[in-house]
């Protein structure tokens, strides 16, 4: 049964990403981290990658910067940018010259990305001088962008990593991302490590920013919240697969893959009867406990069906632009009650 | 309603496996033992050298006899290590020197794992006033060098019996102990269970005796054993300094004439003479850490690969 | 800079104390030594025809302190010409004032051990460097693993091994003295090159047997520092190879200097070993010969002045380990 994507809305696409499986070895075995994986970036978007921990988001992250560390690896697929060609296919100086200048990475853990014996002003020349960019003019721009997130330039830019808190450390990695001004910038749960109020603020300054700048961001999370506030798109993975993908306000709202919707199912409203918040029942599965054959979500999923049991289902368009991996067919909300 | 669902979700291969029954400690170290044979191998060099020290010296007179038309003899089937500048039998001589030397060292050891673990422990727990008292005399202790510090004790008192080598050896030694234990006890103290302990009215000694000072019996046992290896060097080299009056023959004693003695050093016949007691303390040092290695294992968890 | 000023002052200070502490520590322990030397020493003074209190005043000369004094009045004057430098009298170099003896037994001692901390901390670092990069194959795991046994084989016994092998039983090196008698101490290269020469064996003896100790620690050090977040985080933002490379070294060095006060304590409490084996005088040798000849004077000094050596050693790395790290540098 050939299954059809939907045909996406013709703008320029900043990365393209086709059948990407990447593999860990665990005694002697490979089991796949990420598998299968399509998806396109259009330019210029926020698109977001979410799944609970362990969906392989970020080994997904790692692969487009050809960065699996082992004992991983790229089994298969292309990860090709428009401006430079197949990432996998590079390595030596030319994928180091991609790294960090035409796509660059903001780290879940940012506070320890920065060299503590080092002041950061340092680190940015050092960066700019490792990609061909005059040091001064880039520190005018780190400036700039310091600016921009309510830090001060000029002290902070003089510190040494440990004399600032881990907000600050944070909102300086995405300042190291951005310097250099890239074409794609991949966000590795860049909230995540940090209280409340400092999320919302970081969130808030990148979604100023990608608004103003308009790079193309790779937007990595597990929560739907984030996903809400600043993706244009999303895809959902579980167990190393997209299981669906599509413009944020139709997945959000009209979900069609039942893991979707019990992500969604599962957030409590701050108003309301908290029993509506359904937890999933479960646990995602592990490395080595993913389902070889049939859908991989079967185990937990309310709507299972015989067929289920047999092949991964293959992704299908399930409405414009909105494609999901179901053997339901796009049929979720007929049978959800 | 749906009615498609047929069964209940299983729990199959996405659930994490019920945990294994957990082994018992002669179970854990056999398994590291088998996976490192090299802590048998240690085990067993060991058992030898104390073997040797404890039931070697009664095989030979209390005077060993000396050859002295057959000095620096190379090997052969009566002298399997040669002879020394006096013609004694080499073999004999490691085997006679060995009891002081293991004797003293695990003495030393013993009173080093004495009085570092109780300073560690006191000041370890209630810090305050004893802890400064403590921790200040550990860090003047560690500061002087010992060797030198050492040989100007032997000018007040000569302490060449084992029972006394090793009291002091263990007065010189327990400061980086001490230091060690009382960091151990810093966390251990704020654990819950101790907490609990204060909470049911248990004594402050009751607390250390029976609630920290059990977790922390392995690593005393490691650093005793490596306070072992330490003192037969220190032993060795004082008795080789030569400010040390002796008794009986030792490793240390032996090295001494091997340097003093003025053909010794000057003809390669004499090479066995002084590599047998340096190869002896090698073995035995190899013993140790070998077996430390395996011991490291089978008490530290987090070093099994589970 | 006032930073360093008031961390040096507060070091030196702990450093008096240290230096008061042993002082101290070494005036009580003249007292214990069998045979009160001190009575002794007057005794055979009065017995060469010397009236009591010319005696007395020898004595003091040599012990810094009256023998019939109260014991605070000792402890005080003792501690008064200490201030001073004055470390009393040779009783074997009869007269002579003991610092004459030490000022001239220290560069000994100060040069072999200072030199032997340098290079065996170059020889050491390199090696570590080459087994963390190299740890996956037979290059890195043979330097482990010599660094491993080298560790374990005590100093004294290297330089035993060494002498037997390359000066006595085949005398490759020279054997017995600092340097030639024949030949004159000056700035001259003749001299210092013979000097040298004879400085090779003590020397070597110091780097083989502290060559493990560095080279474990920085390949220890080296390879914590490669699997630092930092560092991957510098290979994902495309950074040059040479700057990376500062990162992991300078990030790895650091740590090490920790270990330089240890290194320093131990290297000058061998020093006393190598000195005898190779005939060095030294403060070691000094203080071995004097305990020899019941000079107490000078082998309390000396000891003294070893650990003095040590403490100010240590007072050194430590100041320059928290110039060094910024994350002292910039803490209050």
């Amino acid at each position: 049964m050939a299954a059809e994507l939907s045909a996406q809305p013709a703008t320029d696409i900043a990365c393209s990403i086709r059948n990407l499986t990447v593999a860990y070895r665990v005694e002697r075995r490979d089991y796949p981290a990420v598998k299968d994986v399509d998806l396109d970036i259009p330019s210029g978007e926020v698109t977001a990658v979410i799944g609970e921990s362990g969906s392989g988001k970020t080994t997904l992250a790692m692969a487009m910067l050809n960065a699996v560390q082992p004992p991983g690896r790229i089994v298969a697929g292309s990860v090709v940018y428009a401006t430079t060609g197949d990432v996998l296919q590079m390595s030596g100086k030319r994928l180091r010259r991609l790294r960090g200048n035409a796509v660059s990475m903001v780290f879940q853990t940012s506070q320890n990305s920065l060299n503590p014996l080092k002041r950061i002003g340092s680190q940015v020349m050092d960066l700019a001088r490792s990609h061909g960019h005059n040091p001064r003019a880039t520190l005018c721009e780190a400036k700039d962008l310091c600016g921009r997130m309510s830090l001060d330039a000029d002290r902070v830019l003089t510190s040494y990593q440990h004399e600032l808190s881990g907000g600050m450390r944070q909102r300086v990695g995405i300042m190291l991302a951005l310097v250099l001004q890239p074409d794609v910038v991949l966000l590795d749960e860049p909230t995540t490590a940090l209280d409340v109020l400092s999320q919302s603020e970081v969130l808030q300054i990148l979604r100023d920013l990608q608004r103003e700048r308009r790079f193309t961001a790779l937007l990595i999370t597990h929560d739907m919240g984030v996903v809400a506030e600043l993706a244009d798109r999303v895809a959902v993975m579980y167990a190393g697969r997209i299981v669906e993908r599509g413009r944020t306000p139709d997945v959000l709202t009209h979900p069609q893959h039942p893991y979707t919707r019990a992500l969604i199912q599962s957030i409590p409203r701050l108003t309301g009867d908290l029993s509506q918040a359904v937890p999933l029942p479960g646990l995602p599965p592990s490395l080595t406990t993913i389902p070889v054959k049939g859908c991989v979500f079967r185990e937990r999923c309310a709507f299972r069906m015989p067929v289920c049991d047999t092949e991964q289902p293959p992704l299908e368009s399930v409405g414009p632009d909105h494609d999901a991996a179901c053997y339901l067919h796009g049929l979720l909300d007929d049978r959800a009650d | 309603m749906n009615t498609i669902v047929s069964e209940e979700p299983q729990a199959l291969s996405t659930y994490p496996s019920a945990p294994r029954r957990r082994p018992s400690a002669w179970m854990v170290a056999w398994d590291v033992l088998r996976r490192r044979p090299t802590g048998i191998l240690g085990l067993v060099i060991l058992l030898f050298f104390i073997g040797m020290a404890t039931v070697g010296p009664l095989f030979y007179p209390a005077e060993l006899p000396t050859d002295p038309l057959h000095t620096f003899a190379a090997p052969s089937a009566a002298h399997p290590l040669g002879t020394d500048f006096e013609g004694t039998d080499v073999l004999a001589l490691i085997v006679t020197g060995s009891r002081y030397v293991l004797l003293s060292a695990f003495l030393a050891g013993f009173f080093t794992a004495l009085f570092g673990t109780v300073s560690g422990l006191i000041s370890g727990y209630y810090l305050g006033v004893p802890d400064s008292i403590i921790t200040k005399l550990a860090d003047f202790v560690l500061t002087i060098p010992s060797f030198p510090l050492l040989v100007v004790l032997s000018t007040v008192w000569k302490f060449g019996s084992p029972l006394s080598m090793g009291l002091v050896l263990g007065i010189i030694g327990w400061g980086a102990l001490a230091r060690a234990i009382r960091s151990q006890v810093l966390t251990l103290r704020e654990r819950t269970f101790v907490e609990a302990a204060r909470g049911l009215g248990f004594s402050s000694v009751h607390i250390i005796v029976k609630e920290i000072f059990p977790n922390i019996t392995s690593y005393v046992a490691m650093k005793f054993l490596l306070a072992v290896t330490g003192a037969i060097y220190a032993a060795v080299a004082l008795f080789f300094l030569g400010v040390l009056p002796f008794a009986a023959n030792n490793w240390g004693v032996m090295l001494q004439f091997a340097f003093t003695q003025a053909g010794a050093m000057y003809t390669t016949q004499s090479l066995l003479y002084l590599l047998a007691p340096l190869a002896s303390i090698l073995l035995v040092t190899l013993g140790v850490v070998l077996f430390l290695d395996a011991l490291d294992e089978m008490l530290n968890p987090r070093l099994r690969k589970g | 800079m006032r930073g360093f000023l008031v961390r040096l002052a507060r070091r030196l200070l702990g450093a008096v104390v240290m230096i008061w502490a042993v002082a101290t520590f070494t005036f009580f322990l003249i007292r214990l030594i069998p045979g009160n030397p001190v009575q002794a020493e007057m005794d055979t003074l009065m017995q060469q025809g010397l009236t009591s209190e010319q005696a007395a005043a020898r004595v003091a000369g040599m012990y810094n302190f009256y023998p019939h004094d109260p014991l605070p009045i000792q402890y005080l004057h003792y501690l008064g010409q200490l201030a001073h430098f004055d470390l009393g009298q040779s009783i074997s170099y009869s007269g002579v004032p003991v610092a004459h003896i030490i000022a001239s037994a220290a560069p000994y001692t100060l040069g072999l051990v200072i030199t032997g901390i340098i290079l065996t901390f170059i020889f050491g670092v390199i090696g570590g460097v080459f087994a963390a990069i190299y740890r996956n194959s037979w290059v890195g795991s043979s330097v482990t693993v010599l660094g491993s046994v080298l560790h374990g084989i005590p100093q004294f016994m290297v330089a035993l091994l060494l002498a037997y092998l390359l000066a006595t039983t085949h005398p490759i090196f020279p054997f017995g003295a600092p340097y030639d008698a024949a030949i004159s101490p000056g700035l001259t290269w003749t001299f210092l090159s013979n000097l040298g020469l004879h400085a090779v064996l003590p020397i070597a003896a110091f780097i083989i047997s502290g060559f493990g100790f560095w080279a474990l620690a920085m390949k220890s050090s080296v390879v914590t520092t490669l699997g630092d977040d930092f560092i991957l985080a510098s290979e994902l933002r495309g950074i040059k190879p040479s700057i990376r490379f500062r990162y992991i070294a300078r990030n790895a060095f650091l740590p090490l200097f920790t270990y330089l006060a240890i290194a320093i304590g131990y290297t000058f409490g061998g020093a006393i070993f190598i000195e005898q084996i190779f005939d060095y005088p030294g403060l070691g040798l000094l203080q071995l010969n004097s305990i020899n000849v019941h000079d107490y004077p000078l082998m309390q000094a000396a000891f003294l002045m070893i650990t003095v050596a040590v403490i100010l050693s240590n007072l050194i790395a430590e100041m320059l380990y928290t110039v060094i790290d910024p994350r002292i540098r910039t803490a209050r």
